[in-house]
């Protein structure tokens, strides 16, 4: 029976039973297996629809990113590297690229209600979830609601949505300067605080399931 | 020619979350091309950079986007073989595309036959859930003829990646108690091998579930026997259906 518990925040080590399954999936959907994708999509489908939300701001948008990612990473499969990075990071950027890309093509329909907070959205049942992947989450979490405002602001503008610090910049009226400082200076307590975490023999790799 | 700042500190945290512009993101990367110092920060700040999504509490999806993804992929769509990146799988070479192509005919054949077998099981157990795990999964169909009796039909269903199959039999009648029916693979070079024993109900008609052997390369002849219960080690009935694979 498949392990159903996200892997959300682990860096499986190679041989580990959760690299070995998520390796497992990929073979299964190179043979054409849909349980594998149905897998993957119980396992990684809230996560991902979460990220399109952040981004797009539309739940409508957001459904198409979730189902393209999918498609995609259907269709991609073959091309996957284990060794280039965790199959969640793969539908990650499948999905991140996905969603800046309709943010910035249909600007009009996206980030309709990006001053809302989205308290309709119901949250994923947290049954699912194994602690580690809570406490790494929450952990993530932290770290950037640590940051000062404004370096958070360079960040998730960044990240979440998909601008360079020259759109920022003058986003914000502010000099390419100060975004940079305040990226730099965002990156590196990031990397002090999570690295530790997401690193090679952080917490994070440790099974507390 | 030596650049003022040599290493591209200030930039490694951008490049990593894409906020690069392009004069400058080339800069970083024709320098860590070079410097395993630069290169072991950057691995960082990547991992930090793809680590801020986990970050977000999950939202469950609405069901139609997967209901939507389903569909799609349904409609054969087999996965695009893309080799030279992954390096070590021969089997997505040209070769075998022809072999996918027929594959996914036989989807479609393995679909409809299914589907027929299905809306010919009235009542009775309905295989449900697993009948429909089965038709999603690519795989072939074995079709029996009832050479020792005339009026039975049999089809194996048989899933390209391994794992059980299935039979769906019928015109067979019931057996009485301490008889069987069995499945056998008779292969070249190697003993013959069984799939497991199934019974018929009163309508002669049986669902049964398979053990497949590991390659079907060596199989010659799929046949279905009568033996005493619980089965036996070798056939000793006579065939009753006999399948080529």
């Amino acid at each position: 029976m498949p392990d159903l518990r996200p892997g959300a925040g682990r860096t499986p080590a190679p041989g580990e039973p959760a690299a070995r399954e998520e390796l497992g999936l990929v073979d299964r959907m190179r043979l054409g297996d849909e349980t594998a994708l149905e897998s993957l999509y119980a396992r990684h489908g809230g996560l991902i629809y979460a990220l399109a939300l952040r981004i797009v701001a539309d739940p409508e948008l957001a459904r198409e990113v979730l189902q393209d990612t999918f498609l995609r990473c259907w269709d991609r499969c073959s091309a996957y590297d284990a060794a280039r990075g965790r199959l969640v990071s793969w539908l990650v950027s499948i999905a991140r690229h996905r969603a800046i890309d309709l943010l910035r093509s249909r600007p009009h329909q996206a980030r309709l209600r990006e001053r809302e907070a989205l308290t309709e959205l119901r949250p994923e049942a947290e049954s699912s979830d194994v602690t580690h992947t809570v406490a790494l989450r929450r952990a993530i979490a932290g770290a950037l609601q640590a940051l000062p405002v404004a370096q958070r602001q360079a960040i998730e503008m960044a990240y979440f949505g998909g601008q360079t610090q020259a759109e920022i910049a003058s986003a914000l009226g502010q000099p390419l300067g100060t975004i940079k400082s305040r990226t730099r200076e965002a990156m590196e307590r990031l990397r002090a605080v999570l690295w530790p975490l997401i690193g090679p023999g952080g917490e994070a790799q440790k099974d507390r399931g | 020619m030596a650049d003022l700042r040599e290493h591209p500190d200030d930039d490694l945290g951008a490049y990593a979350l894409g906020a690069l512009g392009e004069p400058e993101a080339r800069r970083v990367e024709s320098h860590v091309a070079t410097c395993a110092t630069c290169r072991s920060v950057l691995a960082q700040h990547r991992a930090v950079a793809e680590a801020l999504p986990l970050g977000l509490e999950p939202v469950a999806p609405p069901p139609e986007a997967w209901a939507a993804v389903r569909a799609d992929v349904g409609r054969h769509r087999p996965p695009r073989p893309r080799g030279a990146r992954t390096g070590t799988r021969p089997l997505w070479r040209h070769a075998v595309w022809p072999a996918l192509t027929a594959l996914v005919a036989s989807l479609l054949v393995w679909n409809v036959v299914l589907q027929r077998e299905l809306s010919h099981r009235s009542p009775g157990p309905a295989p449900g859930p697993e009948v429909e795990a089965l038709s999603r999964r690519p795989g072939r169909v074995v079709t029996f003829a009832g050479t020792g009796r005339p009026g039975a039909s049999a089809r194996l269903f048989v899933p390209v990646d391994g794992g059980q199959g299935h039979l769906a039999i019928s015109g067979l009648s019931a057996l009485p108690r301490g008889r069987t029916y069995q499945l056998w693979f008779v292969r070249t070079g190697s003993p013959t091998v069984t799939g497991g024993t199934f019974a018929v109900d009163a309508r002669g008609v049986a669902w049964a579930k398979i053990t497949i052997p590991p390659s079907l390369h060596d199989v010659r002849a799929i046949s279905v026997t009568e033996e005493p219960a619980p089965g036996s080690a070798r056939p000793t009935g006579d065939g009753l259906l006999e399948g080529k694979p």
